[in-house]
């Protein structure tokens, strides 16, 4: 596909075509994300699942533009409504776009801090990084956000990084990502540090701002029932390719990708039952299935013909807006 | 610590083959003293009694160092040690501070950018200068250079702090004199520290690259200059802790670097006194140099808990 011929509609925010992102290690390149074509769209809740390793932080990090070495986004386009294609802006351009158009609480949202500085004059750097003329609004605002999200806002933005727990500074990720009115918000993994109840709450919180500022959000989780409660839609990962993707409600209760039916059917929550847990058989992706020319599950699907072995399935809408990659897609019982 | 090193040094003048007190003590009675005389001479000199018990004597000894009485010279004919170290003391210490200053600057400087460009060919060139001036000992360096600059191409003068021709005082010819004339032995003390300031700079500098807080800036758009003084920042912490060891060598370094520029600071004096056999002067000296030492660890711990909140009470 052209990307300069390509008009992005107007239901969606980031429109992600042919992106393969490869981390460059001794042991050879690590193809991290694998032709991954996405349409996020505006105003829903997207929600990415997927093992560890399957590569749904590279993903977002390379609609920022931003993969960190050794990593480097080998080809593909990533439309920004309002902004442009990330990999054919200029430097100061992508710059200028984040935190202001996207937002994004990375994984390791607990050491997102400078230790040295207090994170009220961070949130003044950032402000002054993008040109914000009145600094006592932002920080009321960020002051704002940080008593939704239920923290003592006075006594954060005095305090040092070191003297917040691991869960306060996930929220103050948060609060960053969002005190610039960013338009698409990624969160991955925001609410790991914290406990249960706060996380519902934090959660409750992200999807109240989702509806009131009409954001589009992703978020990434490896907790099924957050997915189940928040997502409008959901995109299935498996190394480094899309596998399945469609709406939540669909996906989750009749999947259709056999790594998507055997994942639900490892969490008991979802299917109901402890006893009918069922993990997933055979050993995650290597280097070594990377380099194999069939489906990269074939080697862990119970309905794996000699196909699988030879090619790649491609990402297939199967149904209006539900995709699937699977040759045996319409073969199970 | 000053207490073991003031402790030591009496011990070490105390054990001194020929035992310079007695000796002196005998010379004095030998040349006409009466044994009163002669003592309270030596007690003047030393700041002890010799014919006391040793335990008395140390007491007394301890006793003056307290009251900034460092006895007297031997060499200077009854020159207070006090007076003499306070004289030598300024030459070094500006030297010295002259060169760590200049070399902690440009050093932190080229590590910053030897670390960010060090996949370019520029970055690794500043990379081996390092190496290379950090190989070269401080004494070599200044030999180096007091042959290259005032021998083969004599643009620098050579010996005296500044021009014997002109009036010390607060005018400018003086001042310019004394800069001119200082800039070989800075130099010495730049060059053979630049290189460590570099390469603990690159070193420190490129892990704090890899520091999450760093991809995050990038993310979230923070401004390329806000970001190198994040990266600036949390990278010279380590270096200040080096700051105060630094400091340190560069004052044992003066013993060479004074002799051969053949500058009236700490260390000329000090060799001046080992050769005469001045003891009294020499353990001032070694007393000072730990004082000092142990001021800039003191200030270097008190530096970093400005800089760093961490370990802030
Ligand atoms: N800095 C790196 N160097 C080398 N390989 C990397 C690096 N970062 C990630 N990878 C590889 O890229 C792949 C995808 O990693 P990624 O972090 O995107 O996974 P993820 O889906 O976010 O996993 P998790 O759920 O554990 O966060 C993995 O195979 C990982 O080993
Ligand atoms: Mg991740």
């Amino acid at each position: 596909m052209n990307a300069e011929l390509q008009l992005i509609d107007a239901q969606t925010a980031v429109q992600v075509r042919g992106l393969n992102v490869v981390y460059e290690t001794t042991q050879g390149d690590i193809p991290a994300v694998q032709n991954v074509n996405l349409d996020i769209r505006k105003g829903q809740i997207t929600g990415i699942i997927g093992e560890s390793g399957s590569g749904k932080s590279t993903l977002v990090m390379a609609m920022m533009n931003a993969v960190a070495k050794p990593g480097r986004v080998a080809s593909g386009s990533i439309e920004v409504s309002g902004v442009g294609d990330m990999m054919k802006l200029s430097t100061e351009q992508q710059r200028r776009a984040r935190s202001t158009e996207l937002g994004l609480v990375f994984q390791a949202a607990q050491n997102s801090l400078n230790p040295l500085r207090r994170i009220g004059h961070q949130v003044l750097d950032l402000g002054r990084s993008h040109g914000v003329k009145d600094l006592r609004a932002l920080l009321r605002k960020a002051k704002d956000l940080l008593e939704r999200l239920g923290l003592d806002a006075d006594r954060v933005l005095t305090a040092y990084q070191h003297e917040l727990s691991g869960g306060m500074r996930q929220r103050v990720g948060i609060m960053f990502a969002l005190v610039l009115d960013a338009k698409v918000v990624i969160l991955d993994e925001a609410t790991t540090a914290l406990d249960m109840l706060s996380q519902a709450s934090v959660l409750q919180i992200v999807r109240e701002l989702h509806e009131e500022r009409g954001l589009t959000t992703i978020l990434i989780t490896h907790d099924m029932g957050v997915v189940g409660d928040l997502a409008d839609r959901v995109v299935v990962m498996y190394a480094g390719c899309i596998v399945e993707e469609g709406v939540t409600q669909e996906v989750l209760t009749s999947p259709k990708h056999p790594y998507t039916r055997g994942l639900i059917r490892a969490i008991p929550r979802i299917s109901g039952d402890i006893d009918k847990a069922v993990p997933l058989s055979g050993s995650p992706p290597d280097m070594n299935t990377y380099k194999q020319p069939g489906c990269l599950f074939a080697d862990r699907c119970p309905l794996a013909a000699p196909e699988c072995q030879q090619s790649r399935p491609p990402l297939l809408e199967v149904e209006t807006g539900r995709h699937v990659a699977c040759f045996r897609v319409n073969d199970h019982a | 610590m000053i207490l073991v090193v003031a402790s030591f040094t009496f011990f070490l003048v105390r054990m001194m083959p020929g035992n310079p007190i007695e000796a002196k003590y005998e010379q004095l009675i030998m040349s006409g003293y009466t044994p009163d005389q002669a003592m309270s001479a030596v007690r003047v000199m030393y700041g002890f009694i010799p014919k006391q018990p040793l335990f008395q004597q140390f007491v007394t000894y301890l006793w003056q160092i307290l009251h900034l009485n460092l006895g007297q010279s031997i060499s200077y004919e009854g020159t207070p040690v006090m007076k003499i170290i306070l004289g030598a003391a300024p030459w070094t210490i500006i030297l010295v501070l002259t060169g760590t200053l200049a070399s902690f600057v440009v050093g932190v400087l080229a590590g910053v950018i030897a670390a960010i460009r060090r996949n370019k060919v520029s970055g690794n060139l500043i990379t081996v200068s390092g190496s290379l001036l950090h190989g070269i000992p401080q004494f070599v360096m200044g030999l180096f250079l007091a042959y290259v600059f005032t021998t083969i191409w004599a643009v620098f003068p050579y010996g005296a702090p500044y021009d014997a021709s002109l009036t010390p005082g607060f005018n400018w010819p003086y001042i310019g004199s004394l800069a001119w004339h200082a800039i070989l032995p800075v130099a010495t003390y730049a060059l053979s520290s630049y290189g460590g300031w570099l390469l603990t700079m690159k070193s420190s500098v490129i892990s704090v690259l890899g520091d999450d807080f760093i991809l995050a800036a990038e993310v979230r758009g923070i401004k390329p200059s806000i970001r190198m003084r994040y990266i600036a920042q949390n990278a010279m912490l380590p270096l200040f802790t080096i700051l105060a060891l630094s400091i340190g060598f560069m004052f044992g370094g003066s013993i060479f670097i004074e002799d051969i520029f053949d500058y009236p600071g700490l260390g000329n004096m000090l060799t001046n006194a080992i050769s005469y056999k001045d003891y009294p002067l020499m353990s001032g000296a070694f007393l000072l140099i730990t004082v000092a030492i142990i001021a800039a660890n003191i200030a270097t711990d008190f530096l970093y808990s400005i800089v760093d909140p961490r370990i802030r009470r």
